[in-house]
Order: structure tokens, then C-alpha cells, then sequence
């Protein structure tokens, strides 16, 4: 069955209970929610998805339209989800600091180190959680393009919780910025800021 | 207020101008008078809670100026006609019950008939005028701490909805009628740059006002920040007041996001607070020692949230 319900003219939190009740006496599995300010687009939607609805919205003049409908795959699991917190460490002890300032590890032979690179990349799994940060400077933004040996290893670090970043004027410089295929950009201060806050950082020139 | 013109004179330390928790004035080398007033209308449903909320807040002020509270007159608005006179008695025990906590008197207060009960206090207290913590003076290499968990504002959102638990509303009460004299106390034994305690315009909106002007940043350690749990729980379900938007479009501009962070957390970073802790700044040598201090005297969850670095424009970086 499908619902329209108009929340304009409500203030928080009564959109959200006019929604809860709605969705607790009848069981929509599609929803058409009116609003008319932002604070209350932001919570009938955080408050739908935690419901287990997709939502979609839709601007008109300074009003807006939600449309939800029932994910079959996620119910209502996600509200749990995304109270979790990022920015905290991944369940690790400590937060480790990874800077890559070289698509190849060591000097010598480029090919060898090359592999190295990307032996070492894979086998950063084993700090698990305590991995807090990657970061890719200099021709190490390359890793972090679609061509890179590691591509599948980073994506999956970041799905863990590591925060993956690239260095947004290194990307640039080599005209890269359109080809990164993993991770946020990100810039000088950030990368200081984050030296500073880690337990550890391990740099690899 | 702008535009408008103060009358002022020399013995003015802290005065309307500034945007500080309390104004300060003057009455000799030894002594200065801090005097703040505050109040609104009902959080909770229990009267006397509500009265000791009320008053813990209201004296919030005088703490976070580095202050001890002296003298303090009840300020009420109250539908006599609607609610009788018990529930008024009992707001106003509760009140008494804070003050006397304090070791405040009560001198006497006013009152007037309204359709919309909201209660609070004027607090006087005492300084040593070399000793008034202002909001501002935060120093390159300086640590914040703070030492109240974020989240009454979204807790109280919960709670007129009919969502918050028995216990949550419980534990939030006690967190909100906790005094910050212990906080202040323990402060005065440590080289604090700045203070101010964490109200309605919620943790950033707070540290903006304590970084504004300074040209220093603010990097935040999200991680560390206390947070009441159901109060994450309730924001990932939109229990978001008005006022945590309204502090994020006002301030958002001067903070810098990393990319995937949390809009949930964001929201508590935001949000609007009832008798907050406070929030202190003091050298990165001394804050460790302060933290343990303050939680060894009952404040378990105060921790080192920040950092203040130089830079040449103010900012909030989360991390």
C-alpha cells in the first residue's frame, strides 16, 4: 500500500512521530512524505532508512518531497549501522599512520620495487584494526587510480574502516584527479593534522 | 545586538559587547562582580528536576568565568490558573536544593502570570579580577577538554517524542543538573587560557565563538569527544532538534569535514546543550593532568578533545 503524508508546518520532532505512527499502524511499502524545511528532510529520511525505506527526494521551491520505499534486502538493520563511528578507530588498539610517498617501494631496481610495493600494500592487512589511515602522496597517488595492482586491497581496507586518502595536488599534478578509484582527497593540513593525532606513523618515501 | 549602544564605563572587564557566557565588572584590585542570568521553559517533566536543572544551569555561567557563585533571584513566568500552585513549589525546591549545593543564597526573585511556564535565575558571584577566565585567549599549543558527554539536546528531542527510556531520561537528568563547580575547582589549580561552558549553541558553535578572531585553528579529535550513546542511537533515527540545524548553517562554513565522516556524529557536534560541561583550553603539558584530575572528582567522561594550532584563518577541522 502506499501513503502520503504532509509534515509541513511541523517542527521537530513531530514530523518524525507523525512518520513512526504511520509506519507502525499501517506498514506502507511505499511512502510520499511533504516537508518544508531542512532540518526536517534530514530526519524523515535518516529515520526511513533506519526503517528499512530508500528514499529519494525531491526539490520544490523551498518545500520538499520524499519518496520512500521498502529496501526488501536491508529492513530495518541499518539504524544500528550507522551509529557506528568512523572517525573512531576501527576496534583497533592503536591508530597506525601509513604515508606512501612512492608508487615503489625502496631504490635499486624500479620493477623490484614495484613488487615490493605491492607485496607490502597486501600484507598491511595484518595490522587489522589498528590500520587507521592511508595516505598517498607524490607517484603514490598512482596506487590509488584504476589501474593499480592494489585497487581491490585498498577498497577493501576502506569497507574495514581505514581511512584511504590521496593527496589532491599530487593528483593534479600528474593529472590524475579524475582517475582515482579509491579513497577521499585530501590536503597538507589534513596530512599533518593526522601525523599529529596518530599513535604511530610509518613513512615510506 | 549589534548596533545598539551600550552605556559602559572603565570598570567594565567583560561587558555586553563580547559574546562571553557572563559580564564582569569591577570593584577594586581584589575583587570583580560576574553577573549572568538564564532561563526557559521545561526540558523534563518533573518540576523539581526541572528547577534543578534550572539552576545548575543558570550558575554555569559564573563557573565558566573562573567564578564562585555568592547571590542568585528566581525569575518565573507561570500559568497559576493551569497548573496550581504544587507544581510551582516543587520547581522551585528543586532550585533551592541546587543553590544550596552551590552554597548560593537566594535574595528573592519576581514572578508574573503567563500561558507558558519558563523558570531560571540572575547569579551573582566573586572573582579575583587577575583570575577571570574569558572566552577567549586560547594559545597556539594549547589542549581543550571537556568535561560533560554531548547530547541533551537531542535526548530532550527523544524525550518529547516519547522515545527516551525511563533510564535515559534519568541518567540525562542527573548529567544535567551536575554542577560545574567540581569542573571549575579543579580548573583553578591549572594555567587555563580560556573557558566558557558548552549551551545552546552546541560544541562547534561554542569553539567557533572561542577561536573567532584569534586566526587559530581548532583540530577536533572526534574520536575522544564524550558522547551519550542512546543520543547516537536517536540521531540515526532523525531525533535532530531545529537548533542543532540551525548551529550547523550557521557555523559550517569555518569547519572542515574529512570526507565520510559521520553525519550522525556530526549532528552531536552540533547539537544544542542543557547545563553543558565546560570547556576548557591549557597548555598540551598540563591538560593530561587535568584530565585525570577532573575525573578523579567525579567527571568520568571529561577527556582532551582538541588541539589549537596556528594558521592564518580560523577553522574547525574534524578528524
Amino acid at each position: 500500500m502506499s501513503l502520503t503524508l504532509d509534515a509541513r508546518g511541523l517542527a521537530c520532532p513531530a514530523p518524525v512521530l507523525l512518520i513512526k505512527d504511520a509506519i507502525e499502524q499501517q506498514n506502507p511499502e511505499t511512502m510520499t512524505v511533504f516537508v518544508d524545511n531542512d532540518a526536517s528532510r534530514e530526519n524523515v529520511g535518516r529515520f526511513l532508512a533506519s526503517r528499512g525505506y530508500s528514499v529519494s527526494e525531491k526539490a520544490d521551491g523551498s518545500d520538499w518531497t520524499l519518496v520512500a520505499s521498502r529496501d526488501q534486502s536491508t529492513q530495518a538493520g541499518t539504524a544500528a549501522a550507522a551509529t557506528a563511528r568512523p572517525a573512531a578507530p576501527p576496534a583497533g588498539k592503536q591508530k597506525i599512520l601509513v604515508l606512501i610517498g612512492n608508487e615503489r617501494l625502496g631504490g635499486g631496481d624500479d620493477q623490484l620495487g614495484a613488487k615490493l610495493m605491492v607485496n607490502y600494500i597486501k600484507t598491511l592487512k595484518e595490522l587489522g584494526g589498528d590500520l587507521w589511515q592511508l595516505i598517498f602522496l607524490n607517484s603514490g597517488v598512482r596506487l590509488t587510480i584504476g589501474s593499480s595492482p592494489v585497487l581491490a586491497e585498498l577498497q577493501e581496507y576502506e569497507k574495514r574502516g581505514t581511512i584511504v586518502l590521496a593527496c589532491g595536488t599530487c593528483l593534479e599534478h600528474f593529472g590524475l584527479t579524475a582517475s582515482k578509484a579509491v579513497g577521499g582527497s585530501t590536503n597538507m593540513l589534513d596530512i599533518v593534522t593526522a601525523s599529529q593525532l596518530a599513535d604511530k606513523v610509518i613513512s615510506l618515501g | 545586538m549589534r548596533g545598539l549602544d551600550f552605556p559602559t564605563d572603565d570598570q567594565v572587564l567583560v561587558g555586553a559587547e563580547s559574546a562571553d557566557d557572563a559580564g564582569v565588572y569591577r570593584i577594586s584590585d581584589e575583587l570583580a562582580l560576574i553577573q549572568t542570568v538564564d532561563f526557559f521553559t521545561p526540558i523534563v517533566d518533573d518540576p523539581y528536576d526541572f528547577g534543578r536543572i534550572a539552576a545548575a544551569n543558570a550558575l554555569s555561567d559564573v563557573y565558566a568565568m573562573g567564578g564562585v557563585p555568592k547571590t542568585a533571584l528566581n525569575i518565573v513566568a507561570y500559568p497559576i490558573a493551569k497548573l496550581g500552585p504544587e507544581v510551582l513549589r516543587a520547581m522551585l525546591a528543586g532550585g533551592i536544593a541546587t543553590l544550596r549545593q552551590a552554597e548560593t543564597v537566594l535574595l528573592g526573585g519576581h514572578s508574573v502570570d503567563d500561558d507558558e511556564l519558563k523558570y531560571g535565575l540572575s547569579v551573582t558571584g566573586f572573582v579575583h579580577p587577575a583570575k577571570i577566565r574569558t572566552n577567549q585567549g586560547l594559545r597556539v599549543g594549547d589542549c581543550l577538554l571537556l568535561t560533560k558527554p554531548l547530547g541533551t539536546g537531542i535526548i530532550n528531542t527523544a524525550v518529547k517524542g516519547g522515545l527516551a527510556s525511563v533510564a535515559t531520561v534519568q541518567r540525562v537528568t542527573e548529567l544535567m543538573a551536575a554542577l560545574n563547580r567540581r569542573a571549575a575547582e579543579v580548573m583553578a589549580g591549572f594555567s587555563v587560557s580560556a573557558c566558557t561552558d558548552v549551551t545552546g549553541f552546541g560544541l562547534i558553535g561554542h569553539l567557533a565563538e572561542m577561536v573567532s578572531g584569534s586566526g587559530l585553528t581548532v583540530i577536533l579529535d572526534t574520536a575522544r569527544v564524550p558522547v551519550i550513546p542512546e543520543a547516537l542511537e536517536f540521531a540515526a533515527i532523525g531525533l535532530v532538534p531545529v537548533g542543532a540545524h540551525r548551529n550547523r548553517s550557521f557555523r559550517e562554513k569555518m569547519v572542515v569535514v574529512p570526507p565520510g565522516f559521520s553525519a550522525i556524529l556530526r549532528d552531536l557536534l552540533y547539537d544544542p546543550q542543557t547545563s553543558g560541561g565546560l570547556l576548557i583550553g591549557c597548555p598540551e603539558g598540563e591538560a593530561a593532568v587535568l584530565e585525570e584530575r577532573l575525573r578523579a572528582e567525579g567527571m568520568e567522561e571529561a577527556a582532551i578533545i582538541g588541539y589549537v594550532r596556528d594558521s592564518n584563518r580560523e577553522q574547525i577541522v574534524l578528524t
